[in-house]
């Protein structure tokens, strides 16, 4: 039950940081692959930059254990980020 | 403090800020729940619960049983929150409102017409679905999630997704790149 609560409270705050990067609007993410507005990849990028350094340092001090990685199949995750791309570019979400 | 709220009613942050924000969630949702953030699969998750319901015999394969099986899970409860979480960052900058089809890029390239913006959005919402379900997961549950440990699945995922983008971008906008 306490996890369903940290999910709704973490939910909350992915889609506020989501809201308030402009990730909502159409235009931000056609941007990005319009080479017109680089938000999307300053976000992105940040956000791995710093789960990336509290991640590694709080498994390194024995705080946390990682989740199951997502799995590797090369050419699903490549061909799969293909579709997904169309996707992305056209619907803008 | 006054700053700081005032800041926050902005409608629009920093990119850098926001993306600090959703790491700090990624590292609590590894912290206190052990899951890993994501979207994509909850929509498989509820789609299974669905269609478990209407038609058993179709749904009863490998892919609903095992990989994705269907059910309220953390991930749901998650997007039920993204929802309200997005929801309050319009209100705090005084910007919720019902929208069909405001956005003046969209209406400038393909037309003010709503049912263009929302015959595009189901059936792009689709492709967008299935790409990630091929590639075990979508933005945030493959590119942030699986990036963040490092995993090699997320930036071929990246590559794959910027790669088919531009591509489409390209060919959307055609001279109007």
């Amino acid at each position: 039950m306490t996890n369903y609560v940290f999910a709704l409270v973490l939910g909350a705050f992915f889609g506020l940081s989501l809201n308030k990067a402009g990730l909502t609007k159409y235009h931000k993410i056609v941007g990005v692959f319009r080479f017109t507005d680089l938000a999307v990849l300053k976000f992105m990028l940040t956000a791995l930059v710093v789960s990336m350094a509290g991640l590694y340092a709080l498994r390194g001090l024995g705080v946390i254990q990682f989740p199951n990685v997502p799995a590797t199949y090369i050419v699903g995750n490549l061909v799969g980020g293909l579709i997904f791309g169309v996707g992305m570019a056209l619907t803008g979400y | 403090m006054s700053q700081i709220i005032q800041y926050i009613r902005r409608e629009e942050w920093s990119p850098y800020v926001a993306g600090a924000l959703l790491g700090v969630v990624g590292v609590l949702a590894v912290a206190l729940s052990g899951s890993l953030l994501g979207a994509s699969g909850a929509f498989e998750n509820l789609a299974g619960l669905v269609g478990k319901a209407l038609a058993p015999r179709l749904f009863d394969n490998l892919y609903f049983n095992f990989i994705m099986p269907p059910g309220i899970t953390w991930g749901v409860v998650l997007l039920v929150g993204i929802f309200f979480g997005g929801m309050l960052g319009a209100w705090t900058s005084s910007t919720l409102k019902l929208r069909w089809n405001d956005d003046p890029l969209w209406q400038k390239v393909i037309g003010p017409e709503k049912w263009k913006r929302w015959t595009l959005a189901f059936g792009g919402a689709i492709v967008l679905e299935y790409g990630a379900g091929i590639a075990g997961g979508c933005t945030s549950g493959l590119a942030i999630s699986g990036g963040m440990l490092l995993a090699p699945a997320a930036y071929l995922f990246i590559a794959g997704m910027f790669i088919s983008g531009i591509v489409t971008a390209l060919i959307v906008y055609r001279g109007r790149y």
